[in-house]
């Protein structure tokens, strides 16, 4: 299987490492908007320490673009997203986390946990040892249960399961 | 204050007689320490009910051991999977995670033990011993003092990002402004909060503490059938209870390293507010300025787990210092047991080591008595604690993301602090991709808001004069020392080449 992306030959892909830089100025920009009305002393240390991160962000963007226009690497995106046989599976797992996150507070942590931990194995096993991994998830999700909810009564995400299994007992 | 050997020795065997208190406290230290999200102060407040109802020394004695445990239990997942359980193992997996790759995880785990152990037991009786001097550390600090400290701990930033500092440095920075998001504490406006309430009370620590290391350690390690490189997972089917030992062994060669470096966390940890995580930082960043071998920091070098584990064991009695004999709290945990001591009517100061002596001097015989007692009880664990590395990725990286982010909701019980640690992850997964460090980003969330507050503060002592940064001979000698420890690894590498240029 071939993981490197096509188009990227020539120079180090360094298009991936300006993301954080973009983001900081960005960020800086976005956090400067929302002092304006404040008081002077709540602005100065955020300015200061934004202003070092806006200048430290823009020299290493122009060191990466002076290196892509001598030839020396490229804007490509390859170091992020390498190996890419692994995108697919990468991108589900992220979609899942976001369904279990969006989950949660609705189903409470124990069955939102168990369905979450079946459905991430599988999706990253291929869908081999089905039986093993749905007993794994159920004993994980109970023993957390268990564990976190009963003994350490630990404020965890509750459901219909764990409301009923309060009322219960 | 006089050192009274007598009364020391006493105190000891009587903490010893507690020993019923202090083994479960460990246990379930250590459970809580190796949790992202459970840290020794949130647990300590859900037990309040059962301490405030014990007699107060032994009420102190099992928080204690609670604290102390919990300092070595997050060094656990720190080094197995790369993710600490607090903010003070952050340091921890730079070469802890690299040796557990090596499949040398028993051996990092009996280092980082002995270094926990023998860090927090010399610390303990330094402590005793030097307790009235260094109290008075606490008095010369002041926020312009603290501004200083601050600064140092993000000028560390850039010597850990050795390969690129300026990556190091905007990855720091970028986590400086992070901090910074929430309402100021002076004026209550929100600054940057991108409209969310839940971002008022500034960025809370374990969302991103889990979204930086685990969630972005998990949607990394699914690339490989195991965390272990090939080499790593043939060493760790012969491991034995030898590796154990070899680990024992190799942290007892470097004896005099966890000397000097857990007496580094003794004194960040008399500073209030410095913490763990900082000191954990420092000593790991002065144990590689003055190697002789730099270049193996990272890579899995001994030295470089002794570092950080042997300071933020070293905190841990620090923050009791200031605590006892003026009465001010050196971190969370140290506050927590203000209040139960408060509870009982105990004063803290002066008074209470000439009144109540069993009081002043119990949770430092506590802390020896439980490290002590732990070594023994964690050590023949080690073997079995480092087969986890052995677990599938298949199996490892989703319970990683489901009990993590469990874990970020725990705290503050927002449904909204998972989502953020979900964000983070994305940050940190590029950060690793990228080459930027995100235990950089995460000393820049811790540092931000005490930066901004010590600014603030010395900002309205000065009446808005910013050149107050420059007013105290304290704090101008600590911009020196600053300003060397920037220039040292430059100069030692430039004199090592210049060497081997002569010798060449």
């Amino acid at each position: 299987m071939n993981d490197k992306p096509s188009g990227e030959s020539k120079g180090k892909p360094v298009g991936a490492d300006l993301i954080i830089p973009v983001t900081s100025i960005a960020f800086c920009a976005y956090y400067f908007s929302t002092i304006t009305e404040v008081p002077w002393t709540a602005q100065v240390s955020a300015v200061l320490v934004g202003s070092v991160l806006i200048l430290l962000s823009t020299f290493f963007v122009i060191k990466t673009l002076r290196d892509v226009l001598r030839g020396r690497a490229t804007l490509g995106f390859s170091r992020l997203i390498e190996p890419v046989s692994y995108v697919r599976k990468r991108s589900a797992l992220l979609a899942l986390t976001l369904g279990y996150i969006f989950a949660i507070h609705l189903l409470g942590f124990t069955l939102t946990t168990f369905v979450f931990l079946a459905a991430a194995m599988m999706l990253l096993s291929n869908g081999r040892r089905k039986g093993f991994i749905v007993i794994l998830s159920a004993i994980l999700a109970v023993g957390g249960y268990l564990l976190f909810v009963i003994a350490f009564e630990t404020r965890f995400p509750e459901g219909a399961l764990e409301h009923f299994l309060k009322e219960m007992f | 204050m006089e050192i009274q050997w007598g009364l020391f020795a006493t105190e000891f065997a009587r903490t010893f007689s507690f020993w019923w208190v202090i083994l479960p406290a460990i246990l379930l230290g250590l459970i809580v320490g190796a949790i992202p999200g459970f840290s020794a102060a949130n647990t300590i407040i859900i037990l309040l009910p059962l301490t405030l109802s014990m007699d107060p020394e032994l009420g102190l004695t099992f928080m204690v051991a609670l604290y102390a445990s919990s300092r070595m239990g997050a060094g656990i997942p720190a080094i197995l999977v790369n993710i600490p359980g607090t903010a003070g193992a952050a340091a921890t997996p730079l070469d802890g995670y690299p040796m557990t790759r090596q499949g040398r995880a028993q051996q990092a785990l009996a280092i980082s033990f002995v270094s926990s152990v023998a860090g927090g037991l010399i610390t303990t009786l330094l402590a005793l011993l030097l307790m009235p001097w260094l109290s008075q550390v606490a008095y010369y600090l002041h926020s312009v003092e603290m501004i200083v400290i601050m600064i140092f701990g993000i000028s560390l930033i850039a010597s850990i990002a050795a390969r690129d500092t300026l990556k190091g440095l905007i990855a720091g920075f970028f986590g400086l402004m992070i901090g910074y998001i929430g309402a100021d504490v002076v004026y209550e406006t929100p600054r940057g909060t991108f409209g969310f309430l839940e971002l008022y009370d500034k960025v809370p620590l374990i969302p991103a503490l889990v979204g930086l290391f685990a969630i972005s350690e998990a949607f990394s390690v699914i690339e490989g059938e195991s965390i272990l490189s090939e080499r790593g997972r043939l060493a760790m089917q012969k491991a034995g209870w030898a590796q154990t030992w070899e680990g024992v062994c190799e942290a007892a060669s470097c004896w005099w390293h966890i000397v000097w470096t857990s007496f580094i966390g003794l004194v960040i940890g008399v500073v209030p507010g410095a913490g763990a995580a900082i000191a954990a930082f420092v000593a790991y960043q002065q144990s590689r300025t003055f190697s002789k071998t730099p270049e193996l920091y990272g890579t899995g070098h001994i030295k470089g787990l002794v570092a950080p584990e042997s300071a933020n064991n070293g905190v841990t009695s620090g923050t009791l210092i200031p605590l006892l004999v003026i009465g001010v709290p050196g971190g969370a945990t140290a506050a927590i047991m203000a209040v139960v001591l408060q509870y009982h009517g105990v004063s803290m100061g002066p008074e209470l080591f000439t009144n109540q002596p069993h009081l002043a001097y119990g949770p430092f015989t506590a802390m020896a008595v439980t490290y002590a007692i732990m070594i023994l009880t964690i050590m023949p664990l080690a073997r079995y604690m480092s087969r986890i590395t052995v677990v599938s990725t298949v199996y490892m990286a989703p319970i990683i993301i489901s009990f993590t982010l469990v874990g970020s909701f725990v705290p503050r019980a927002y449904v909204f602090d998972m989502y953020l640690a979900l964000v983070f992850g994305v940050i940190g997964y590029v950060a690793r991709k990228t080459g930027y460090h995100v235990a950089a980003i995460l000393i820049g969330v811790i540092l931000g808001p005490l930066l901004e507050n010590y600014f603030l503060r010395a900002l309205r002592i000065s009446q808005g004069d910013v050149m107050v940064i420059f007013s105290s001979t304290v704090g101008n000698i600590l911009w020196v020392l600053l300003v060397l420890s920037l220039v040292a690894p430059w100069f030692l590498d430039w004199r090592k080449r210049q060497r081997a240029d002569r010798e060449g």
